[in-house]
């Protein structure tokens, strides 16, 4: 289990991390999500040591993270980079003996991974000869062939095709279900939402929202209603209790005050019986997301 | 050594090792003297006899000198004695020279395309045939012609400090041979592989492979495994340099170049060898330390001449000073410098070879060096890991002062 308990970081007079308390646990999903600087980069290099907090811990299973915890964490920077000139195998080999993976061991996993994520090419080629996508898909590789324990990914749907968006989630859910603690940061909330069991979102250093995805969005209420039928948007607008219309395709997305509000209207749209569509969910993540973060 | 550090150095070392470049690196300078010397080589054989033959028209007395001189004047003697006959050999080509002797005079005549002619020698045996001829005319014994005709023994020698003398002459030469030679290897060996330790770090730093490295081992893993990769690299390039040299050598060494080089370098004991050969590694090793964390400041590959352009300046001083040095071996200056880390890899062998020093000092220069190196080593360490994931606008040498001065606080 890792343990980060009363983190603070700070850079001079700007504060990067605020007081930031999480819990990440074996086969469990933890999604960080907040705008461009609002310390989920720093977050990571905490954990990963490169630097060092101002105050607070980090603690592996009750005890600080030692260089062996390190070999089983994987890693995937926002920023990727690999050896252009060296061959897959080589790099992969590398990578993999700096975690601890026995070369011989590897070198087998490599087949393997090479055919599961579709890699054209053979790992006798040289990195700067594969294409973009087949260069992720080698970083991916990298950062993941020695079944690491607790696995970080910084941004690691930036800049993949939807093909290699699929299969980077499909393999961070494998190792969920090996029982690895991952953690990531994301921009894109329809993966966060797909993917994590837990999300922390972050505000300019501190915690504004965590927990379970659902259990954060039930906290908002059921307030966002989608709607199909004979109405008029003004019609709706002027129901009491309903903030914004919004013309959605064949019906109207409503935003109401509170979730009460669902039962009158539904009790409205329906006086006359069948309607097409009517669905109260509580607000996605994104309008959570705009809500506490972006907006506020 | 842990299992880490092991891979980094191993990882390091081979790629280099399989690469185009270490070995082009590696072999550029033995192409290059194995084209050089084919070529002298050839020309030497392509000239094929290079003797000049000469016509000498004197008394048969005077002939018969030179004759006799042939071997040590580099001459043939044409069996021509005739004049008229000599010159129309000389205009066709057939002689290199004519020498006309008459009484005090004598002239030489050649022709534009004839093989060189050592005249100072052949001046040297007329004037003795002059004087022996002018004795004869004063009634003086052969004794007494043979003392008159003498040169001069002037004796050229070196009184070193343990008592022994050398043939200056020699140790001139050995001493200016050393001089250049271990100033060029320990320069150009610096350049080379400081330059490979800048791209390698830089490389890792600008591409963000840094990040994924570190992510697994430490900063001081990388450190440590990066500078022993390449000083391994060159630890080896000078052991393909060496066993090369042996080997031509062994199977040249009847060779007159080679004869003569050898005679040259006869000064150079093995253990001076040895000791000159640890002072380079020492010194290679003390600026691969520099360069690592001056690297460790690099934002991009464009920055890498940028950050080893002070550092190519220092291996320079040094390389100037042995060359000073061998003209003013007891400047005050010169001596302080030749126990200055970065600087004294240049010198201290040199003064050592020459005699200037003795082993106890120079074996002093040679451990404040390593200490250095240590004390570099150990030092920069915190620097390399405080910078190789930090990017900063600021120039290089101004970050770096920087870090030295958080470091001092």
């Amino acid at each position: 289990m890792l343990e980060l308990n009363h983190l603070n970081k700070k850079f001079g007079d700007n504060i990067a991390v605020k007081n930031m308390n999480m819990v990440l646990e074996p086969g469990k999903v933890m999604g960080l999500i907040g705008q461009n600087g609002a310390g989920k980069t720093t977050t990571f290099r905490m954990i990963l040591n490169f630097i060092k907090p101002t105050s607070g811990e980090i603690t592996w299973d009750g005890h600080p993270i030692t260089q062996a915890d390190k070999q089983k964490i994987g890693f995937l920077p926002e920023e990727r980079g690999l050896y252009q000139k060296l061959t897959i195998e080589e790099q992969i080999l590398y990578f993999a003996e700096l975690h601890g993976m026995p070369r011989a061991e590897a070198k087998v996993a490599l087949t393997d991974w090479l055919q599961r994520l579709n890699v054209v090419g053979k790992a006798t080629d040289k990195v700067q000869t594969l294409s973009k996508g087949n260069a992720q898909k080698v970083q991916m590789i990298a950062s993941l062939i020695f079944t690491p324990k607790l696995l970080i990914l910084d941004e690691p749907f930036s800049g993949l095709d939807p093909v290699n968006t699929s299969i980077m989630m499909d393999e961070i859910v494998r190792m969920k279900d090996n029982g690895a603690m991952i953690i990531f940061s994301s921009h894109d909330m329809n993966n966060v939402t797909k993917i994590s069991d837990n999300l922390t979102m972050l505000k300019k250093g501190q915690v504004v929202l965590q927990g379970g995805v659902q259990e954060i969005r039930e906290q908002f209420g059921r307030t966002k209603v989608y709607i199909e039928g004979p109405f008029t948007q003004d019609e709706l607008t002027n129901f009491p209790g309903v903030i914004t219309v919004t013309q959605q395709g064949a019906g109207f997305d409503i935003t109401l005050s509170d979730e009460a509000t669902g039962h009158q209207l539904f009790d409205y749209v329906t006086r006359n019986g069948y309607i097409p569509a009517f669905s109260q969910q509580p607000p996605t993540l994104d309008d959570i997301f705009r809500q506490e973060v972006a907006l506020s | 050594m842990s299992n880490q550090l092991r891979i980094v150095i191993k990882q390091t070392f081979r790629n280099h090792f399989k690469s185009r470049g270490y070995w082009l690196l590696v072999l550029s300078p033995l192409l290059f003297a194995a084209i050089i010397g084919g070529i002298t080589y050839g020309i030497t054989k392509m000239q094929g006899n290079t003797t000049p033959t000469i016509a000498v028209i004197a008394p048969s007395e005077v002939r018969q000198v030179f004759t006799q001189s042939e071997k040590s004047l580099n001459i043939n003697v044409s069996k021509t004695t005739d004049n008229k006959t000599a010159n129309q050999s000389l205009t066709n080509e057939k002689l290199d020279g004519v020498l006309v002797v008459d009484n005090d005079k004598a002239t030489l005549t050649t022709h534009p395309k004839s093989n060189a002619i050592n005249k100072e020698a052949i001046n040297h045996i007329l004037g003795d045939l002059s004087r022996q001829q002018k004795a004869t005319t004063y009634g003086l014994t052969s004794a007494q012609t043979a003392e008159l005709i003498k040169p001069y023994d002037l004796k050229t020698v070196v009184k070193q400090s343990d008592n022994k003398s050398t043939n200056a002459e020699n140790s001139d030469m050995a001493n200016y041979g050393v001089a250049v030679s271990i100033g060029i290897i320990t320069t150009v060996i610096v350049m080379w592989y400081t330059s490979m330790i800048a791209t390698e770090i830089a490389n890792e730093k600008s591409s963000r492979i840094m990040e994924t490295l570190l992510a697994a081992t430490s900063a001081r893993v990388q450190y440590f495994g990066k500078i022993i990769g390449i000083f391994g690299l060159a630890t080896t390039h000078m052991l393909i340099y060496i066993i090369s040299g042996l080997l031509a050598y062994l199977g040249f060494k009847d060779n007159a170049i080679v004869e003569n080089l050898s005679s040259s370098f006869s000064g150079v004991t093995i253990g001076f060898a040895l000791f000159a050969t640890l002072y380079i590694l020492i010194a290679v090793a003390l600026y691969l330390v520099l360069t690592s964390l001056i690297a460790s400041l690099i934002n991009d590959n464009a920055q890498v001449q940028q950050a080893i352009q002070p550092i190519t300046f220092l291996a320079m001083v040094g390389y100037m000073f042995s060359f000073v040095m061998t003209n003013m071996p007891n400047n005050i200056a010169i001596k302080i410098l030749s126990y200055v880390p970065f600087i004294s890899q240049s010198m201290m062998p040199v003064r050592l070879v020459t005699k200037v020093e003795t082993w106890p000092a120079a074996i002093i220069s040679l451990v404040i060096s390593f200490i250095a190196m240590i004390l570099l080593a150990w030092f920069g360490q915190n620097i390399y890991a405080k910078n190789v994931l930090s990017y900063s606008d600021d120039k290089i040498m101004s970050q770096l002062f920087k870090n030295l001065k958080k470091q001092k606080n």
